[in-house]
């Protein structure tokens, strides 16, 4: 099996399992029981919080252990009263959140950064609270934090000058970036940033909200008062440790992993690339949802890499294929022993289509034909050039099956003459349905 | 090659139709009926779970799939019908009408306006080109469901799985490494499991709590939530207490008074004839009435003499009485193994 999808999951690495397995059993005692054995536990939870705060510049007092991102989220929107601006590509659960309220989304351009002016226009004086992700969980479009944080402290200064005393939060969701990114709270400049274990190597279910100083929340489950009164309940002791080993284990390999993440995405992209290579002066897109019904002798179409590829995860390896229907390549894949999703697993099976292809300007019959590739710590460079030539055969027969010719079928065409299939126009152009001039919204600006 | 519309539910018997459909040569398109995807209280609609185990299957048999949404005609022709019988007092078999509104009608019309051949499903059912016939698996035919679908959609409707018992078939699945694929047996109506049905009729209609009575003797013996919740001869649910069971004799739909009683030999749960309405004959009846009916849906076949006349509702005569079902389900008529029609179960 080679697994294409750790955006969506990771495997707890062994270090982790091992360092949590003790909590389970004989270090079993709840972390508020009074006597000696019971102490040492908390003293190793404490420990923990103190090494997953470590990771991203902060202190263990400073963060809220939760039940994963979603907790986080919901627990961080709980700053503000009024109005919030989220990124329209966040994550459903930062959307959920902010519709709780009154909310205005920020828009993208096509490659999943943030429209900045769009940002200073929405940011009104009834705002309290902003959502930005630190990197996108569909395209790994990483965002410049440091400008929105500048927008803010000036938004601040500004509506102090005015005697306006409205507080403005900013928060991130960090779930995707804490094993790719080397992140610092001070420097980022955020109030409230979220982090989950189980896309770094740690365990499903365990989540952090990191809360900077003077930033007051309300508790979503009250208790027994445990994480300073605003996460009660019984300490998930095994999780956090859990949490705490993996977190320290991606941030010491980060450069190591960005690196080897950048050769396999290497790899994919060009396997990739040489299915359009087969037609290389032919520019092919779909626009509406006809596609399908003037497939006859058409060219494949170019493929397209979606996200930033400058500001982008090096582990993410969005692409679209258009014309085809990307679920069908992931059932394909499945039979062939490799994982990929479409795009963010809640959505994927929800049968809805994304919002985040949606958002950077993608039609649906782009956003049907669209893989999220996310690569991970189980991944080899063998695995992936085995992976690369298997997905663009999958690819190339699906095309095949909906009547795309490439130039390499014609090839293999004129030396076998009971081929059905028709053939490319002598000029290369696609004899179907658009014209190259109908495509211009797509070839460069994706690339 | 001939085409083929195959319903797929995701389900092992509509997989196993795809592999038996393609390996006799038949140009197969599976389509995914969309009939129902809303979650209701304490029910998790599983719509989008099929949905990707039928495209999943779809898919590593190289065959077209599309999803067909019926989701309005659905709520229309089907969920409106069964909650306005509900709210009659009568329980309705949404199964069977769902097979004569959606899958043989809509389902059957759009695929032959796409160009079909034939329509196929999962049934376990048969059919010799004209004629509805029992399944050879005795256990699971489903003709008793499929009874009200038109000849005209019988003739062009491939039951694959008709031939087989439901072992063979789950054997065939298994050989074809479909069995992981597809889990769980296929459901007629996702969302109206036996438990389901009173929070989903809760979710619609309007009840009003009311008196339980002893039917003999007029005691209040406790309260119900609503009349049409209760089915005649139903014994669960009632929360008398404990001592000898209790069974719903009696529904007074207008003073909204359910009455029950001890006597399992009470007049109200038994019959020797039915009166029935609606009635689907697929052909003509035998001249002298004598045909088999089936009761309810894996019941055994008996003999019944059926009389009709211009001046009264066609009556099914028993030669000893009957456990008595309620109103609204359906009787099915049998020739042997020809399906012959049916109707509906009047007051």
């Amino acid at each position: 099996m080679i697994y294409l999808d750790h955006a969506a999951a990771t495997p707890v690495s062994t270090k982790a399992l091992d360092a949590m397995l003790p909590y389970f059993t004989e270090d079993f005692f709840n972390p508020s029981a009074p006597y000696l054995p019971a102490k040492r536990v908390r003293e190793a939870y404490e420990a923990a919080k103190d090494q997953i705060a470590h990771c991203i510049g902060a202190k263990g007092i400073d963060l809220v252990m939760t039940a994963g991102a979603t907790e986080s989220i919901n627990l961080a929107f709980t700053a503000h009263q009024n109005k919030s601006l989220v990124l329209a590509t966040e994550h459903t659960a930062v959307l959920a959140a902010a519709k709780t309220r009154d909310y205005d989304l920020i828009s993208v351009d096509k490659t999943g950064l943030i429209q900045l002016e769009d940002l200073r226009q929405k940011l009104t004086d009834d705002v309290d609270f902003i959502s930005i992700s630190l990197a996108n969980n569909e395209l790994g479009t990483i965002q410049p934090l440091a400008d929105v944080v500048e927008i803010i402290r000036q938004t601040r200064q500004e509506r102090l000058q005015r005697g306006i005393t409205t507080p403005l939060y900013f928060h991130t969701d960090a779930s995707q970036a804490l094993s790719l990114i080397d992140i610092s709270v001070a420097r980022l400049g955020v109030d409230l940033l979220t982090l989950n274990a189980a896309k770094c190597g740690g365990p499903k279910g365990v989540g952090a909200l990191y809360i900077a100083h003077g930033v007051k929340l309300t508790p979503l489950t009250v208790g027994g008062g445990q994480e300073r009164g605003l996460r009660s309940g019984t300490e998930n002791v095994p999780g956090v440790v859990g949490f705490a080993t993996a977190a320290t284990e991606s941030k010491t390999h980060l450069a190591y992993h960005r690196k080897e993440y950048q050769k396999m995405a290497q790899i994919l992209r060009q396997a990739t690339k040489n299915l359009s290579e087969m037609h290389s002066d032919v520019s092919i897109v779909a626009q509406n949802d006809n596609f399908v019904k003037h497939k006859q002798n058409t060219l494949i179409p170019q493929p397209i890499f979606l996200g930033n590829p400058k500001h982008q995860l090096a582990n993410f390896i969005p692409v679209c294929f258009p014309g085809i229907d990307a679920e069908r390549l992931i059932y394909k894949l499945e039979a062939q022993g490799i994982l990929v999703s479409t795009g963010a697993a809640c959505a994927a099976n929800k049968g809805t289509k994304s919002h985040v292809l949606a958002a950077i300007g993608l039609s649906d019959a782009e956003i049907a034909g669209s893989l999220r590739i996310s690569l991970g710590s189980t991944n080899t460079i063998e695995q992936i050039q085995q992976a690369a030539t298997i997905i663009i055969e999958t690819v190339r027969l699906e095309y095949a099956r909906l009547g795309f010719a490439s130039i390499c079928d014609k090839k293999l065409k004129e030396q076998s003459a009971d081929c059905e299939e028709g053939e490319p126009r002598k000029d290369g152009r696609s004899t179907g349905f658009l014209d190259t001039n109908d495509s211009e919204s797509l070839g460069g600006n994706h690339a | 090659m001939p085409k083929v519309f195959l319903g797929m539910s995701g389900g092992v018997d509509s997989s196993v139709s795809a592999v038996l459909l393609r390996e006799q040569g038949y140009d197969v398109t599976g389509v995914y009926m969309k009939n129902w995807s809303k979650d209701l209280p304490g029910m998790k609609c599983p719509w989008a779970e099929d949905l990707a185990d039928a495209k999943r299957v779809a898919v590593q048999l190289d065959l077209d799939f599309e999803v067909w949404d019926f989701e309005a005609d659905y709520k229309q022709k089907v969920v409106d019908y069964m909650l306005d019988e509900f709210q009659k007092g009568r329980t309705p078999n949404p199964d069977v009408m769902c097979n004569e509104e959606i899958k043989f009608k809509l389902f059957y019309e759009q695929a032959m306006a796409r160009g079909a051949d034939f329509i196929a499903t999962g049934h376990y059912a048969q059919t010799d080109g004209k004629n509805l016939l029992r399944a050879v698996d005795e256990n699971k035919d489903q003709t008793y469901f499929l009874y009200r679908m038109s000849n005209k959609a019988t003739a062009r409707t491939i039951f694959p799985v008709g031939g087989m018992t439901k072992p063979a078939v789950k054997a065939l699945a298994a050989e074809k490494g479909l069995d992981i694929a597809t889990k769980k047996e296929s459901m007629g109506v996702c969302f109206v499991g036996e438990v389901g049905m009173k929070d989903f009729l809760q979710e619609y209609l309007e009840a009003k709590p009311g008196e339980i009575r002893e039917l003999e003797t007029e005691n209040v013996l406790g309260y119900h939530d609503g009349a049409i919740f209760y089915t005649i001869g139903q014994r669960h649910g009632l929360y008398l207490g404990g001592g000898l069971p209790y069974y719903v004799v009696k529904k007074d739909l207008a003073a909204n008074i359910v009455y029950v009683s001890h006597n399992l030999n009470d007049a109200n749960l038994w019959a020797s004839e039915l009166k029935l309405e609606n009635l689907h004959l697929r052909t003509d009846l035998p001249a002298d009435g004598q045909i088999q009916v089936r009761l309810r849906h894996r019941a055994p076949l008996i003999e019944a003499k059926i009389t009709m006349s211009a001046y009264q509702p066609a009556t099914v005569i028993f030669a000893s009485s009957i456990k008595r079902p309620a109103a609204g389900q359906s009787v099915v008529f049998y020739d042997g193994e020809v399906c012959l029609g049916g109707g509906i179960i009047a007051e």
